[in-house]
C-alpha cells in the first residue's frame, strides 16, 4: 500500500496509514508527532466567517439606490433606475437584480451597512484593495492582511496546525493567496479552483510523486516542503471527495460565484475545523455599459448568497456562517459619458446568515448637486471588521486593528 | 538524518569565516552549491567549466561592469512621445469621452509594454552568462523595492532596474543616493509630495529600516528630521528627475545628532556614519543567498567592518562572501528554498529549455507560484525562504514541471499564443518544451546509472542517497517495453520533489 491516507483515522490506525508509516522504515519527526497527537473532538459549533470580494469597485448608489431623491436622478440622468425597484424603506430600494437579497432582508437573514468607507480614500483599484485587505489607514501600510493577523494572534503555536491532516487555517477560491490572508507567521491555507481538480489518485505520475515524497527527507526545509507537499496532497483529496458526495439541499447556479459557494457549503457541512473562507466575484469596474454589466453580476451575487444560505439553512449549518461582502471602493455619484461610473469612495455592504441582526445600518450617504465631489463615508470599514473579530469570531479586535473602532450592531 | 551543524565562533573561527575557500576545496559538490546559489542551477558543463576557473574568477567574469539589457524601441518610442500625448490630452482635447478614451489606450499599451519587458528580462536572465547578476538585480530589488501595481510606468521600471544592475560595481552608499532620484522611487514612496510645507515621510522611514539600518536603529525624530532633508525631489516631463529649491528646506537639521543645512545625500552619507548601517546589508544578503537560520553575530560584524573599511563596495562584498569559507560550510547546503524565479529559470536551465514564448500563460506561473515580476506584496518585498511555500504555490509549482514535460498542440492554442508561437519561430528561440526523443535518449543506461544520473543532475547531496532508491523503483528496468513513460514519470516526480525545489 503506498497511497497517502485520506482522512485521519485512516491515516493514525487503517491499514493506509501503517502502510504509509511502513513505507519507509522510519516515520519523519513531524509525522511521528502527528500520529502521537490525540485526535481532537471535532467542534461542530465554531463560528465561520465566508468573505466574497466584489473586485473592481461595486458602484454602491446603484445597489441601495435612493431613489426619492432628486439628486440622485440628476446625477444619474441615463444610468438613474426607477423600475422594479426592491424597495427597503421609503426612500431606499435595492437594485432589481437582488431579489433573492431582498427576500432574505425581508426575513431579517440579511443585514445592508450603508456608505461603509475609511478617510482620504484612494482610488487606486491596486492601492484601495490593499487598504481593504491589511485594514489600514490611507497613509499608513500595514503588511499583514486583517485575517493574516487574525490568523497571527489567535492561530499560533496551535501543535494540531502541525500533523498531517489537520484542516486548513483558511481556504480560498482561486489560484492566488488573497491578500486578506497574509501574515506574519507561517500557517496552513488551501487554495481550490472553483470547477475542482480532477482526482489523479491512481495516475503513475502522482504515484511516482507519492514515492518520492514518502523517502526520507533530512531536518529543516527538506523535511518542511515534504510535510507541506503531503499535506497539500492530503488536503486536495479530501476535499475533492468531500465536495464529490456532497448533495447540496439547494440549487445552484453554474456561475463561478456559486460553484465556489457550494464547495465551500460542502467543506462546512464536513465540519473542517477551518473558520475562514474567501471567495471572489470579478467584473465591478464598470466604467462602461453599467446598466447591463451590474445587472448580470449583481444577479449572479444574489442568486448565488441565496442559493449557499439555503443550502446552509437545510444543513442547519446556518447558526455557524456569516457571510459579508466587500469591495475597493464605491464609484462616482454622476455617471460618466460612457455610460458607466468612475472609481469613486464609499459604498454599501452585505451581511448574511442567521444571527445577523438584519435591516438597514448606518447612514445613507449625502448626496449634493456637484457633479465633481465624491461621496463622504459614514461607517468606517474597520468597525465591520471589529464586530466580525470580536462578536463572531470571538477574538480582539483592538490588537488585530490596532486601535479600537466603533462596532457596527449585525451580530 | 542528521544536518551538519551550523558553524559556531567556537568550532568555525571568526577571523577565517571570511576567507577564500582554500584552492584544495574547490570540487565538484562545492562548485554545484557555489554555481545554484550565485545562479540558478549547475549543469554538468557549468560545473566544468567553473572548474577550470576559481571562484573569484568565475565573480570577475559573471559580475563584469557594464552589462545592460538592451531596450526595445517599442519602450523608446513610448518614453519619448508619452510626455506629449498627455500634454496633448490634457491641454487640447476638450471633448471628456475623447479623453478618456486616449487615456485608455495609454493605459493598454503601457500594460503591453511591461508584460514584455518582464518577457525580455526572463529571456535575458535565463542565458547563464547573465544569471548571476540578474540575480544579484532580483535581490536589490527586494531591498529597494517599487511595485508595478502602484508606480505603473514600464519605462520608470526599465530606468530603475537598470540603475540598480549598474549599481552592482559602485559602492552602496552611492547607489543609495542614485535610487533616491530615480523617479520610480520618488513615485512610490511619495518623495515627489515631500515639500518643506508639507513633510511626507514615507521614504527616510523606509530609507531607515529597509534600505540601510534595519529597525530599532533610529528614532522617529531621525525620520522628521531627515525627511526634510529630501525635499523638493521633483519629476518633470514625466521622465527627468531634477530638485526644486524652493520646495527644498533650508533650516538645519539634526539626524543621528549632526547638525547642519543637509541635503538628502548629506543625510544618506551621515546613515553610513552609524554602525548598523555596516551590517544591515550583509543580514539581508545572508538571508536572500545563504540561510534563513540565524548565523552568529561576530561572523556578520566581522565582514561588517571589512566592507565598511572598503568604502561599502558591492563588488567587494559579492568577492568576499561568494568565495568566503563560511558561505561553503556543509551546514549551508541544499537547504535553501528556491524562489520562484530561480525554480522557473533553473529548470530552464536544468532542461536546456528556453522560456516559453507564451507571454499570459509565463507571467500567470510567476504570480500564482507568489512572485509576480515587478509586484511584491508590499514595500517590505517578498519573504523568501519557506514563505514561498504553501498548498497553493506547490501546486503552482508541479503544475510548471507537468507544462514542460506535455506536448503542444498547436490547434488549442488561442490567437494571442499562435502569434507568441509564431514571433517565437521567427526569431529562431529554442525548444520549451522536453520531448519525447530527448527522453529516449537516456534510456540507454541501466536504472541504476540512471538514478545516480538524475540525483547528481538535479538535486543537492544531502538528499542524494534517501532519493535513490526510490527513483530506481519508479524507473525499473530500463530496457522493458514502459520505460520510456516511467522515465518521465520519475524525471516529472523528480522535478516536483522536496529536493528539487531546494538548492
Amino acid at each position: 500500500m503506498n497511497h497517502l491516507p485520506l482522512t485521519r483515522r485512516e491515516f493514525i490506525r487503517g491499514a493506509g496509514g501503517l502502510g504509509f508509516l511502513a513505507f519507509s522504515g522510519v516515520a519523519p519527526a513531524f509525522l511521528a508527532r502527528g500520529a502521537m497527537a490525540q485526535t481532537p473532538a471535532p467542534e461542530r459549533d465554531r463560528s465561520i466567517l465566508v468573505i466574497i470580494q466584489l473586485a473592481g469597485g461595486n458602484d454602491g448608489l446603484n445597489t441601495v439606490i435612493p431613489f426619492t431623491n432628486d439628486r440622485y436622478y440628476n446625477l444619474r440622468p441615463t444610468l438613474g433606475l426607477k423600475n422594479g425597484l426592491l424597495n427597503l424603506n421609503d426612500n431606499l430600494a435595492l437594485h432589481p437584480a437582488c431579489k433573492e437579497l431582498h427576500q432574505l432582508y425581508g426575513d431579517g437573514k440579511l443585514s445592508i451597512i450603508q456608505n461603509v468607507g475609511y478617510p482620504n480614500p484612494n482610488r487606486s483599484h491596486f492601492r484601495s484593495t490593499e487598504i481593504w485587505e491589511t485594514a489600514s489607514d490611507a497613509d499608513t501600510f500595514k503588511r499583514e492582511g486583517w485575517l493574516g493577523r487574525y490568523f497571527d494572534n489567535e492561530c499560533a503555536g496551535n501543535p494540531e496546525a502541525d500533523s498531517i491532516d489537520a484542516d486548513p487555517t483558511a481556504i480560498h477560491v482561486g489560484d492566488m493567496i488573497p491578500q486578506t490572508y497574509l501574515s506574519e507567521q507561517s500557517h496552513s491555507l488551501f487554495g481550490m479552483n472553483y470547477k475542482g481538480r480532477f482526482d489523479r489518485g491512481d495516475d503513475p505520475a502522482d504515484l511516482a510523486y507519492e514515492k518520492l515524497l514518502q523517502a526520507d527527507h533530512i531536518e529543516g526545509n527538506a523535511s518542511y516542503l515534504q510535510h507541506t507537499m503531503m499535506n497539500t496532497l492530503v488536503t486536495e483529496r479530501r476535499v475533492e471527495k468531500i465536495i464529490a458526495s456532497y448533495k447540496a439541499q439547494s440549487s445552484y447556479p453554474g456561475t463561478k460565484l456559486a460553484q465556489s459557494l457550494k464547495r465551500v457549503a460542502a467543506l462546512i457541512h464536513a465540519d473542517l475545523e477551518t473558520r475562514v473562507y474567501f471567495v471572489s466575484q470579478s467584473g465591478y469596474d464598470t466604467h462602461s455599459n453599467q446598466l447591463h454589466n451590474q445587472e448580470r453580476l449583481l444577479t449572479e451575487l444574489s442568486a448565488g448568497m441565496s442559493a449557499f444560505q439555503k443550502d446552509l439553512n437545510a444543513h442547519k449549518k446556518d447558526d455557524q456562517v456569516l457571510t459579508m461582502t466587500f469591495s475597493e471602493f464605491g464609484r462616482r455619484p454622476a455617471e460618466n459619458g460612457s455610460g458607466g461610473t468612475d472609481h469613486g469612495t464609499a459604498a454599501p455592504l452585505f451581511v448574511m446568515g442567521s444571527k445577523v441582526e438584519g435591516g438597514l445600518l448606518g447612514q445613507a450617504p449625502e448626496l449634493v448637486t456637484d457633479v465633481k465631489k465624491d461621496l463622504n463615508y459614514s461607517t468606517d470599514f474597520r468597525g465591520v471588521y471589529s464586530s466580525v473579530l470580536d462578536k463572531w469570531l470571538e477574538a480582539d479586535s483592538s490588537k488585530i486593528l490596532g486601535e479600537k473602532f466603533e462596532h457596527v450592531p449585525f451580530v | 538524518m542528521s544536518q551538519t551543524t551550523p558553524p559556531t565562533p567556537l568550532t568555525f573561527a571568526v577571523e577565517d569565516a571570511w576567507k577564500p575557500l582554500p584552492g584544495g576545496f574547490w570540487r565538484i559538490e562545492e562548485a554545484q552549491h557555489f554555481l545554484r546559489r550565485v545562479g540558478f542551477s549547475a549543469s554538468p558543463e557549468a560545473v566544468t567549466a567553473a572548474l577550470r576557473t576559481s571562484p573569484k574568477g568565475y565573480l570577475q567574469e559573471a559580475f563584469q561592469p557594464g552589462a545592460k539589457m538592451q531596450k526595445t524601441e517599442a519602450l523608446s518610442e513610448f518614453e519619448a512621445t508619452l510626455h506629449e500625448r498627455y500634454q496633448h490630452i490634457y491641454k487640447e482635447v476638450e471633448d471628456e469621452e475623447e479623453k478618456r478614451q486616449l487615456r485608455q489606450e495609454i493605459q493598454r499599451e503601457e500594460n503591453e509594454l511591461f508584460r514584455s519587458f518582464a518577457m525580455d528580462w526572463f529571456y535575458y536572465a535565463r542565458q547563464p552568462e547573465h544569471s548571476a547578476r540578474e540575480k544579484f538585480v532580483v535581490f536589490l530589488q527586494d531591498v529597494f523595492v517599487v511595485e508595478q501595481n502602484k508606480v505603473k510606468d514600464t519605462p520608470l521600471l526599465f530606468s530603475m532596474q537598470q540603475t540598480l544592475r549598474e549599481g552592482i560595481s559602485q559602492n552602496y552608499p552611492e547607489l543609495c543616493k542614485k535610487v533616491s532620484r530615480e523617479p520610480a522611487m520618488v513615485r512610490y514612496l511619495d518623495l515627489i509630495q515631500n515639500t518643506s510645507r508639507k513633510p511626507n515621510e514615507n521614504f527616510a522611514r523606509e530609507f531607515f529600516e529597509l534600505f540601510t539600518l534595519g529597525e530599532g536603529n533610529y528614532t522617529e525624530n531621525d525620520i522628521k528630521e531627515a525627511s526634510r532633508a529630501f525635499t523638493g525631489y521633483r519629476i518633470k516631463e514625466r521622465y527627468e528627475f531634477f530638485q526644486q529649491k524652493n520646495l527644498h528646506d533650508k533650516d538645519p537639521k539634526t539626524v543621528f545628532g549632526e547638525t547642519g543645512n543637509w541635503d538628502g545625500d548629506e543625510v544618506i552619507d551621515i546613515t553610513f556614519k552609524q554602525p548598523a548601517a555596516k551590517t544591515f546589508i550583509i543580514r539581508e544578503l545572508i538571508k536572500f543567498y545563504l540561510t534563513e537560520e540565524e548565523v552568529p553575530e561576530p561572523y556578520i560584524e566581522a565582514l561588517g567592518e571589512q566592507w565598511a573599511d572598503h568604502g561599502f563596495s558591492l563588488s567587494y562584498l559579492i568577492e568576499t562572501f561568494f568565495q568566503s569559507r563560511l558561505f561553503f560550510h556543509p551546514a549551508y547546503r541544499g537547504n535553501m528554498v528556491k524562489s520562484p524565479i530561480h525554480f522557473y529559470l533553473g529548470l530552464c536551465q536544468d532542461l536546456r529549455l528556453d522560456v516559453a514564448p507564451f507571454e499570459a500563460r509565463v507571467l500567470r506561473s510567476m504570480a500564482t507560484m507568489g512572485q509576480a515580476f515587478y509586484n511584491p506584496p508590499n514595500v517590505r518585498g517578498w519573504l523568501y525562504g519557506e514563505h514561498w511555500i504553501n498548498s497553493t504555490t506547490i501546486s503552482a509549482r508541479r503544475q510548471l514541471v507537468d507544462y514542460l514535460f506535455a506536448s503542444l498542440n498547436e490547434k488549442k492554442l488561442n490567437g494571442n499564443e499562435q502569434r507568441d508561437l509564431e514571433a517565437a519561430r521567427k526569431a529562431d528561440r529554442g525548444d520549451f518544451l522536453v520531448t519525447k526523443e530527448r527522453l529516449q535518449k537516456v534510456l540507454s543506461l541501466a536504472p541504476d546509472d540512471l538514478a545516480t544520473h538524475f540525483t547528481t543532475y538535479f538535486i543537492t547531496a544531502p538528499s542524494r542517497t534517501t532519493y535513490l532508491e526510490a527513483l530506481q523503483s519508479i524507473l525499473g528496468d530500463t530496457q522493458d517495453e514502459g520505460a520510456a513513460k516511467r522515465v518521465r514519470y520519475a524525471i516529472i516526480a523528480l522535478l516536483q520533489s522536496p529536493a528539487y525545489n531546494l538548492c
